[in-house]
């Protein structure tokens, strides 16, 4: 298997810890399907993707995952409060153009809004961009700057930042080290890889 | 839908045996022999709907695949009625062995709505009573009318289980109100380029084509000899409908402003003779329907599909849809002026916020409402994944 596949399956495993069986489950930027259909598999949840890829919605269908091509915030917009029990934001959050509109908009819709993302605090993030002078490409973002859609490399400090800037309760965390494995607990905005966040309000 | 033919090739081999084709088929006729009553009230001794079936009825009898056809089209929607034929049924790129509706694995029922006019019975019926044509006697029909006398047909075909039903346009919003009202028996529903409700623009188009009809002289009440009736009018309808059913994109490609030969340039009334192109596939286009479809038929077809208000009848969308047990899939087209995207949009997310597995998908195509007639692989594997999804074995093991 390969490497990314290993490492996206481990945080799969922390969501799937956080939702709870057969609750309503939203997933922005749901691409392939792959994390909805293990959160229908492993907690027999009723789920629904969204995402702007007409190939992505065809593979989500094809493994029987729901899925809207769309716009996220519009899409969130139909519903009423409180819709689903869990709103996830896996590794999208990035690249959004307005992340704490979706945030806020996932805690309307939602009880709860997951988001996992990538910490661009990492040592070695933060190096490799010292070191290179350019911009960081690894497993997850391979790409080069001008073939990358737009990124706001957000860090784990930046994160705690805005939660508490709009007063959003963190009601878990989990932070993951460099193998994006075990966990990590001192110094996470240096030494975390990845970061996990289960936001109510 | 246009009705538009490719040249044929001067000695291609017969298309009707190509492979993925379903080749020679027959239509049959339901005799539907007991009282029928309208959602109206008023009541038919009996009616007739032209079907037509390709592949084989598994022995649950429920691999039933139920194709729902737009105003203008027919039970004819694959393969081939005689070698010499033209062109194919109206579907014919998507159902077949192999396609993205496999007649291997499905069997696919098509009939023609009640109302219409290519076998089933309709206002150019004859009328038991009177042996005349019912015209405007017959009742007014709707989109209800329409799935209930295609269940009779599926009780008498026997049918446990509707594996799919799948329509465009009018043919979406059948196969939409086929999952709430017959909610048992229907697993899927495939619903593209369509609408819970015809917007004002959409009416007004018909309302267009209607009075094309009715203020032409030879409508004269709508009765009229089967072999007359309103041509000029019924042209007209057609020629302006079918501009709704492209769009500016397609039709400047296609024709741009090209041209016909010898297009001179004289005065008096010969400034006004055939010119550009696009006016002769527009009249082309009026002739050949004329000689298949009947003025009233299209009066009462059209009188349904802008009637149709699932949030009316049902008091919104949400309750409309909350019987509906069928896994959904709405697709929408990006150049569809008709039935544009947000109402597609709308089916979806009404689905979803009554708590129904639903798929929304959007193709970007220019060739307007028409596109989901669209030879196009992107489709193709959307409705293909749709109906032979391949479960994936996840690997729980880290």
């Amino acid at each position: 298997m390969p490497k990314a596949v290993i490492k996206r399956t481990f945080d799969m495993r922390i969501i799937g810890d956080w939702v709870e069986p057969h609750s309503r489950v939203l997933d922005l930027g749901c691409g392939r399907g792959e994390l909805l259909d293990y959160l229908v598999q492993a907690r027999q949840v009723s789920a629904v993707g969204v995402d702007l890829d007409f190939t992505n919605i065809v593979a989500c269908v094809k493994r029987g995952v729901s899925a809207y091509q769309g716009d996220m915030t519009g899409f969130m917009r139909a519903f009423a409060e409180q819709h689903f029990d869990r709103v996830i934001c896996s590794r999208t959050v990035q690249e959004l153009v307005d992340p704490a509109g979706v945030i806020t908009e996932g805690l309307r819709v939602g009880r709860a809004v997951t988001v996992g993302f990538v910490n661009h605090g990492f040592w070695k993030n933060r190096l490799a961009a010292l070191v290179s002078g350019r911009k960081v490409r690894n497993a997850v973002y391979p790409t080069a700057w001008f073939e990358s859609r737009p990124s706001n490399p957000v860090t784990i400090a930046d994160f705690e930042e805005f939660c508490r800037a709009k007063e959003i309760r963190v009601a878990r965390r989990v932070h993951l080290s460099g193998d994006w494995k075990t966990r990590c607990s001192t110094l996470p905005n240096l030494l975390a890889g990845y970061a996990l966040y289960d936001l109510t309000r | 839908m246009t009705d538009d033919v490719e040249p044929l090739p001067a000695d291609s081999a017969p298309r009707h045996l190509a492979p993925g084709d379903v080749g020679l088929v027959q239509s049959h006729d339901f005799v539907y022999d007991r009282p029928f009553t309208f959602k109206n009230g008023q009541t038919l001794p009996g009616f007739t709907l032209r079907y037509e079936t390709y592949g084989m009825l598994n022995a649950a009898r429920d691999n039933a695949v139920v194709i729902c056809h737009a105003l203008s089209g027919d039970h004819h929607c694959a393969g081939w009625h005689s070698p010499a034929d033209r062109k194919p049924g109206w579907w014919n790129n998507l159902i077949g062995p192999g396609k993205a509706v496999d007649t291997r694995r499905f069997f696919v029922i098509c009939a023609n709505v009640l109302g219409g006019c290519q076998g089933s019975t309709g206002p150019s019926s004859t009328d038991p009573a009177t042996g005349e044509p019912y015209g405007i006697n017959f009742p007014p029909v709707s989109i209800r009318d329409m799935v209930d006398s295609q269940k009779l047909l599926l009780d008498h075909l026997e049918i446990a289980g509707v594996y799919a039903v799948i329509g465009g346009s009018m043919g979406g919003m059948t196969a939409l109100l086929f999952a709430i009202e017959h909610p048992r028996i229907v697993r899927r529903v495939l619903a593209m380029a369509t609408t819970t409700r015809e917007s004002a623009q959409a009416i007004a188009f018909n309302e267009v084509g209607r009075q094309a009809i009715m203020q032409d002289p030879a409508w004269h009440h709508g009765s009229y000899p089967r072999d007359g009736g309103p041509r000029v009018g019924l042209a007209i309808a057609r020629m302006m409908a079918h501009i709704t059913y492209l769009s500016d994109a397609s039709l400047d490609r296609k024709f741009g402003r090209r041209t016909v030969p010898g297009a001179g340039t004289a005065g008096g009334s010969a400034a006004f003779d055939l010119k550009f192109e696009v006016e002769s596939w527009l009249r082309h286009q009026g002739q050949s329907f004329i000689n298949r479809f009947d003025a009233n038929s299209y009066l009462y077809i059209t009188r349904a599909l802008d009637q149709f208000d699932l949030a009316y009848a049902y008091g919104s969308l949400e309750q409309a849809f909350a019987p509906v047990q069928a896994e959904a899939l709405v697709v929408g087209f990006t150049s569809d002026w008709l039935f544009p995207l947000e109402q597609n949009r709308a089916i979806a997310l009404a689905l979803l916020r009554a708590g129904k597995r639903t798929s929304y998908a959007e193709l970007a195509t220019d060739l307007g409402h028409d596109s989901f007639l669209l030879e196009s692989e992107q489709l193709y594997a959307l409705v293909r994944g749709f109906l032979e999804r391949d479960p994936v074995a996840f690997d729980f093991d880290i």
